[in-house]
């Protein structure tokens, strides 16, 4: 196909239905795939090769229930399928891939999408539990109707592929289209005048009717669904698994991943000095060593306990268990502004807020997506471990409170973690009643079925994390650790790098030494502040240099040492109040203007999150 | 919040008066399969309800109830999780043939 385009394929669908799965199993591409609706809130395009060799892209896109486009998602979509999404071409084919188990109300898309007048292939995946529970249908019927090609498919599994792969040699052999007018597709189409309820009501006869011409017999239900739900979503033991499902996610963070940190931390140690040993005293080391090496590993550190988190979330989402939780947390979070749905990003939130932020595009109406969004940087996410780990070593002797259950310092990172969750709940009822005021809107939740998750689809997910998180921690926290390494080199004087007190960082941390006087700080912990503005666990690493420590991480006693001469217990405790409410995350930040489509949330996110950590500070050292 | 000011969205919107045999969704024993004749919502809510093939006409049946005493509900093979103040904007009625369970289109577990 010389200077040709290559044609592209849209998989369309509801959502869970399958679309990621047959994108990978298309493209050997590796796309999140879950157990929950909504998980792809992307579109990807990737590059199927077909049996005979031939190329097409395709885009895998989010699913949607309709086409009213009134989530991010669904705009996407729609964008997409009508030709308007910048920087791809309109779709030359489509495939429409549906949950043959809940086909009449999947099969509502159809129209609509048939509307587009572009060659579709209509996929009925999910075949196999069709069979199972004991449902039947027959295609060819349905595609004598339709008049469009339909497959009876098992993407999993492969049942179905090879007439996938001749839909797309069709589409290669039409090639792609020129540039077209873009047709609409709409829940209401063009020049329909009718009420959108009886629109609805219509077409659902009309697809009932295909039910009955294609012999459409549902599935039958399914016990073990039965069995599991009256376990899992009953009056008392629902919320008591619920608790234990937490607790335990809560409990490998902590205590599993510990053995893995270590390692890493081992690692990138003994990497760092011998580094150190096999090049030559100059700055350049200096560079490496010290800014470098020390910034990127005070992040990698956490790696662990973010994959573990992701595990365990990966486990709950393909189970089919995360769907469950979201309605079980539905009744508590709808009392304080929010809504089953924003139970996801916030549990993820404990890792990082960027994937968070990311994943509230499944709560779907508008103003709980914005408060979700708004509250998740006030949950403990990992960066903040390290500096709560540091002070509370310094700080709070180690006593039993709980007999030898928990110490004073478990108690105290606890209340670090509830004092989160409630600047979380006042911020959403607070907004709720302010800029983001109106009526609640509806929360239906679709329960999928259970099903045991796939190794190779947790593992996707974890590599896709770790990705995620250590392009974090190869842009910002490089960029960070090589600027503040710079600032403490300069002024130079007769070729050696200032005392820090006199390096430009130095003067940076007397500049803001009297706004933050009254909260118990000093023109070092200033330094640490200004700092950890970009990410917030640099501050560990600069209170090292700062105090000249070497290799400072949060269980350096030198270190505690240090800054118990800087701070006292007032202080101490204003810090770790200013850390649990401030936004010191640039990705955070970017991502959030990403999400919000401008400079707007972000800006007051960050001054709103700023004031209230100044006022906390600020209390907690005159009150102790 | 008073779900029965709310305007009426349904085929008969708002010309007939509310039949004896009609009830809100939130009032259905479980395992009893009902009919949707309307949606009290205002017509912006009402969307995501009939995306989800929540239309009037279809039958539905209230199969459990969630820890928050949320009903949980199978539509067409769908298992949906409602709040009950969207169920109380619900308005259904027994569905016909009730009696014969074997004539119901709703799988619906014992
Ligand atoms: N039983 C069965 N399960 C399948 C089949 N294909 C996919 N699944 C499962 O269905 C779930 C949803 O798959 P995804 O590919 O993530 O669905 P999606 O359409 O991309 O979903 P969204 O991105 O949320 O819109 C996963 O748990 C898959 O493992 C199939 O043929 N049979
Ligand atoms: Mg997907």
């Amino acid at each position: 196909m010389e200077g040709a385009q290559r044609p592209l394929v849209a998989l369309v669908g509801p959502p869970n239905s399958g679309k990621s799965t047959l994108f990978n199993r298309l493209t050997g591409l590796r796309q999140k795939v879950a157990n929950y609706p909504g998980v792809t809130v992307e579109r990807k395009v990737g590059r199927a090769r077909l049996r005979d060799g031939r190329e097409i892209d395709v885009v895998d896109l989010p699913g949607v229930n309709g086409f009213s486009a009134r989530t991010l998602d669904e705009r996407i979509t729609r964008d997409v399928l009508e030709g308007r999404a910048e920087g791809i071409r309109p779709p030359d084919a489509v495939v429409l891939i549906v949950d043959v188990t809940r086909f009449e109300q999947q099969l509502m898309l159809c129209e609509p999408v048939l509307e587009l007048g572009v060659p579709t292939l209509l996929v009925l995946n999910m075949s196999d539990e069709l069979d199972r529970r004991g449902g039947r249908i027959d295609e060819e019927l349905l595609a004598d109707q339709l008049g469009v090609e339909v497959v009876r498919a098992a993407v999993r599994t492969g049942r179905g592929m090879g007439a996938v792969d001749r839909f797309l040699a069709g589409a290669v052999d039409r090639g792609a289209f020129p540039e077209r007018p873009c047709p609409a597709v709409r829940n209401v189409p063009h020049g329909v005048q009718l009420p959108m309820v009886d629109v609805f009501a219509q077409r659902r006869q009309r697809v009932r009717a295909l039910a009955r011409d294609a012999r459409f017999a549902p599935a039958g239900p399914s016990p073990l669904q039965e069995r599991l739900d009256s376990v899992l979503l009953h009056r008392v033991w629902g919320p008591l698994v619920f608790l234990v499902v937490v607790l335990v996610v809560f409990q490998a963070m902590f205590t599993w991943a510990t053995p893995l940190m270590d390692g890493v931390e081992w690692l990138i140690a003994t990497s760092g000095e011998w580094v150190r040993g096999a090049l030559p005293p100059s700055w350049f080391r200096s560079l490496l060593v010290d800014g470098v090496w020390a910034g990127v590993g005070s992040v990698l550190v956490f790696l662990p306990q973010i994959l573990v988190l992701f595990l365990f979330l990966g486990v709950m989402e393909d189970s089919g268990y995360m769907a469950r939780a979201a309605v079980i947390a539905d009744r508590l979070m709808y009392r304080v502004g929010l809504q089953g749905r924003a139970f996801l990003p916030l549990l993820s939130a404990y890792a990082c807020a960027v994937p968070a932020i990311l994943s509230a595009r499944t709560v779907e109406d508008e103003r709980d997506r914005l408060t979700t969004i708004f509250v998740t940087p006030f949950m403990t996410c990992s960066a903040r471990l390290p500096v709560y780990a540091l002070l509370i070593a310094a700080f709070v002797p180690e006593r039993p409170v709980v007999g030898p259950l928990m110490g004073t310092r478990a108690a105290t990172l606890l209340g670090l973690y509830g004092l989160g969750v409630g600047a979380a709940v006042g911020t959403a009822f607070l907004i709720r009643r302010t800029i983001l005021r109106g009526h609640a809107a509806p929360f239906l939740m679709e329960l999928p079925s259970y099903r045991i998750p796939s190794l190779a689809s947790l593992g996707l997910r974890l590599l896709d994390r770790s990705k995620v998180f250590l392009r974090r921690a190869g842009r910002v926290i490089l960029g960070v650790a090589v600027v503040l390494w710079l600032l403490t080199q300069v002024p130079r004087s007769g070729g050696s790098p200032p005392p820090i007190e006199r390096s430009a960082l130095g003067v940076a941390g007397h500049v803001v030494e009297p706004v933050i006087r009254p909260l118990g700080f000093d023109w070092k912990i200033g330094i640490g502040l200004v700092s950890s503005l970009a990410a917030r666990e640099v501050i560990v690493g600069t209170l090292g240099t700062i105090n000249g420590v070497q290799d400072a991480d949060e269980g350096s006693l030198e270190l505690q040492a240090a800054l118990r001469r800087d701070l006292d217990l007032g202080g101490a405790v204003a810090l770790l109040v200013f850390f649990a409410f401030a936004l010191q995350c640039m990705s955070t930040v970017a991502v959030m203007r990403r999400e919000t489509n401008g400079w707007r949330w972000p800006a007051l996110q960050f001054s709103y999150m700023l004031a209230l950590a100044y006022l906390g500070a600020y209390l907690a050292n005159r009150l102790i | 919040m008073s779900p029965r000011s709310l305007p009426t969205v349904g085929p008969t919107a708002g010309s007939v008066p509310e039949q004896p045999q009609e009830l809100r969704l939130d009032a259905v024993p479980l395992q009893q399969t009902v009919e949707l004749v309307r949606i009290d919502l205002p017509i912006e809510q009402v969307e995501p309800l009939l995306e989800r093939g929540l239309l009037p006409g279809c039958r539905m049946c209230p199969v459990r109830r969630s820890p928050g005493g949320d009903p949980i509900v199978t539509v067409d093979g769908n298992l949906l999780a409602l709040r009950r103040e969207m169920a109380g904007c619900l308005c259904v009625r027994l569905a016909d043939g009730d009696f014969v369970q074997d004539g119901d289109p709703t799988p619906g577990p014992r």
